[in-house]
């Protein structure tokens, strides 16, 4: 899952299926679906969002969402 | 005459490409959503004109803003499309220019961000990449101009190709389903099927609705169902139709770029990720963001602005007005005139252009939020407090804006996705304390609270943030129930803003203040002067028996449990209502004085320190001025929801005004 990835992991999106629609719809506009290489570049306290970078851009959601997408770490 | 649109995703350069095209000055800023509206200008040619469009990364909306753009896209008439792109991010906006060739017009692309391009080690191949797409391709970096005279000169000298409309294959059953929406469509219809079943396919309501009036509804889903299921079988997967059409353009587009592009490696950690570490860091983020707010207030009101206001004050009440004088005798005024210079006009409009210097000092800071990146990291830090009100992050940015000026702030909750969300930020931006209502705290911290200027106004901003953060848990648990809030939010590089981009920005902002001085506030000044000065005895009355003091008095009751119940406050509360500002005019007016330091002096013996507090804690929440309600109602597009947040405006300023007033005579405050 990417919300359980640390600071500076890396991963590969490999289901994205069970997030929110429209967080889902977001991020296919951003280019960030199944198979996009993901790095969490920061964790925001009290279950704040992540911050997470993906060719060479930056995006935060929230942890949440981050929990309900699978990832598998390279 | 041609109609040009600008288009292209976000946060791109779109609108620094039109300021520099047409020679205007629209809204930039670094973050996604900062044009929420059309916006149109002239060539510098004189003829053509361009038309500014909100980012967007499909044509399928999501937020208003977008919807703006497809609404445009459906109803409005243009000859030619300007697509830019963002050279560093090209696979992602290849999305929307394939989505623009699918529709056929003519189009000529301004690949912009060489320089960012340029710095991450990505090389384009600018005639390949103009020979795949089949369209002309135009290098610029519209923030320094470079390229834009040639972009000009091409996209306004004659005809331009459409480009390559075929460029994706989307398989079988799509492409079946867009030839059956031709047949039946068949002369019907001025748009390009191929565009509008694709459209169709991915679920763009708009376009939706927009086939509803020409086939009956049935038809049309029949036509989504059966393709979604033949897609399905053909490819053995439960993959959504909008879902298959982004992977087949991605497909294409990865061939497109990957020809195009060469990227070289690039090991050295960009400037942006390091400023990230920092700003964003888990402990330092909150911290940092206040440790700015406060500078960012400290230089406004105390060691910056203060002092340059109070210098202007002196200019104003001592040459300006000796010479304005000397003059007015000169030339023989007679007294009435002389009378509704001196004391309407000067007084009026001199007592609100006092404060220019500190305007001036907090737009620019403001600016310089926007224009740094700094503001969608702002969202991304409060996103958490948010959630916990029932907001996301997001609507911190109108919020941020709001304490600017109000009007733009509600504007720019357009780009909040949830219909519920942007009403509440809309309903909440106004009790951000914007500009206007910093000359009324400025006057009274001056009067009663010289040791904790700052520290007293400081409150006044925090009071408006918190009840806001109150008010949002409490609608979102009653009024606005239900649905899910969501974030997403990109996190543009940070970009080094540049001494004329934000001189420009200031001054756009700070403009408007100016120009209400010199017409709103000016001709207010002179009815509430004559106002003043004529009673129904007669003209030239004692000021107590003026109609001014009539109207106020029959409201003054009103005002005497929360502390100032003379007929100078509420009158000067109506004016409020025009413009926040105006409630300065109308005091320096009423209290006869000249200039800020004597008006004051003549405070301080109506109002006691606790009835001067109450009276700023209702001047920051009692009713969005009459711009804010304009824009309220058309955002929300409801009279019921203006009437609330009016009413619920003032009765939230009473309440708390009341607790001010009374609980601190309780505690023996005076
Ligand atoms: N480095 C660089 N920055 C640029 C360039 N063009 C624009 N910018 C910056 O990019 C940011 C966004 O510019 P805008 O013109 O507001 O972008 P927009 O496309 O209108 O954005 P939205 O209205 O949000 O869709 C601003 O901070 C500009 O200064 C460029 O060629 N190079
Ligand atoms: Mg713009």
């Amino acid at each position: 899952m990417l919300g359980k990835l640390k600071t500076g992991e890396k991963g590969r999106i490999m289901n994205i299926a069970s997030a929110d629609k429209f967080v889902r719809r977001r991020l296919l506009d951003l280019g960030i679906a199944e198979g996009s290489e993901v790095c969490v570049k920061c964790i925001l306290p009290f279950g704040g969002p992540v911050m997470v970078e993906s060719c060479g851009q930056c995006i935060g959601i929230r942890r949440k969402e981050a929990l309900r997408i699978e990832v598998e770490r390279v | 005459m041609m109609n040009i649109a600008l288009i292209g995703n976000p946060n791109t350069g779109k609108t620094s490409l039109f300021n520099n095209l047409t020679g205007s000055y629209e809204y930039v800023g670094n973050w996604s959503g900062v044009t929420v509206e059309k916006k149109v200008g002239i060539f510098k040619n004189g003829k053509d004109q361009l038309i500014d469009l909100p980012g967007v990364y499909t044509l399928n909306p999501l937020s208003k803003d977008e919807g703006v753009v497809t609404n445009f896209f459906l109803n409005e008439p243009f000859e030619k499309l300007l697509n830019i792109l963002d050279a560093s991010q090209l696979r992602r906006n290849l999305h929307l220019t394939l989505q623009l060739l699918e529709y056929g017009a003519p189009v000529i692309i301004g690949l912009n961000m060489l320089d960012v391009a340029k710095n991450r080690g990505i090389q384009i191949d600018i005639a390949k990449l103009s020979e795949s797409l089949g369209v002309n391709v135009a290098p610029v970096v519209a923030r320094s101009g470079k390229g834009c005279d040639e972009l000009a000169e091409l996209v306004t000298a004659g005809a331009v190709g459409t480009g390559k409309n075929n460029l994706v294959y989307y398989g079988k059953a799509i492409e079946a389903g867009i030839l059956e929406l031709e047949n039946k469509l068949a002369g019907k219809i001025k748009h390009p099927v191929r565009w509008l079943a694709l459209q169709l396919f991915e679920g763009n309501p708009y376009v939706k609705n927009y086939l509803e009036t020409i086939l009956p509804i049935e038809e049309i889903e029949k036509l989504i169902n059966s393709v979604t299921v033949d897609q399905q079988q053909n490819a053995d997967s439960k993959q959504a139709l909008d879902q298959v059409i982004h992977r087949k353009r991605s497909e294409a587009i990865d061939k497109i770029v990957s020809a195009a592009t060469t990227k070289q490696e690039n090991k050295k950690v960009p400037l942006t990720e390091k400023v990230d570490m920092v700003v964003t860091n888990k402990f330092l983020g909150i911290p940092i963001f206040l440790v700015l707010m406060y500078v960012m207030f400290m230089l406004t009101f105390d060691w910056l602005g203060f002092p340059l206001s109070d210098a202007l004050d002196s200019f104003l009440s001592g040459p300006l007005t000796s010479g304005i004088t000397a003059a007015l005798a000169a030339a023989g005024a007679s007294t009435f005139i002389k009378d509704l210079i001196l004391d309407g006009i000067v007084a009026g409009v001199g007592g609100v252009l006092v404060f220019v210097p500190q305007i001036f000092i907090l737009f620019f800071f403001i600016s310089l939020l926007e224009d740094s990146g700094y503001m969608a990291r702002v969202a991304l830090v409060m996103d958490r407090l948010m959630e916990s009100v029932g907001l996301n992050g997001k609507a911190f940015i109108p919020m941020m804006i709001g304490f600017g000026c109000n009007v733009p702030g509600i504007m720019a909750a357009r780009t909040i996705e949830t219909p519920k969300e942007r009403l509440m930020t809309i309903l909440l931006t106004p009790l951000m304390s914007c500009s206007a209502r910093l000359p009324v705290y400025a006057l009274f911290v001056g009067a009663f609270f010289v040791e904790q200027k700052a520290a007293v106004v400081l409150s006044l901003y925090v009071l408006g943030v918190v009840i806001a953060l109150i008010l949002a848990k409490v609608f979102s648990k009653t009024l606005l129930k239900g649905e899910t809030s969501v974030f997403v939010i990109e996190l543009p590089p940070y970009r080094l803003p540049q001494a004329r981009a934000l001189w420009r920005s200031t001054w756009d902002k700070g403009k408007g203040f100016v120009k209400k001085a010199g017409t709103f506030i000016f001709a207010g000044s002179v009815l509430i002067w004559l106002l003043a000065y004529a009673g129904p005895e007669g003209v030239n009355v004692s000021m107590d028996d003026s109609y001014l003091a009539l109207l106020g008095g029959i409201f003054a009751p009103l005002f005497a449990p929360i502390g100032f119940g003379t007929w100078q406050a509420s009158a000067s509360l109506f004016t409020g209502f025009l413009a926040k500002e105006a409630i300065i005019s109308t005091m320096n007016i009423i209290y006869f004085v000249p200039d800020e330091a004597s008006l004051q002096g003549l405070l301080a013996a109506h109002y006691t320190p606790l009835a001067a507090y109450s009276f700023m804690a209702f001047i920051l929440l009692y009713i969005p001025c009459l711009a804010t309600v304009a824009t309220i109602y058309k955002e929300t597009g409801s009279r019921r929801w203006t009437a609330f947040s009016i009413a619920y405006a003032l009765v939230i300023a009473y309440v708390l005004s009341l607790v001010i007033y009374q609980g601190g005579r309780l505690l023996g405050l005076t």
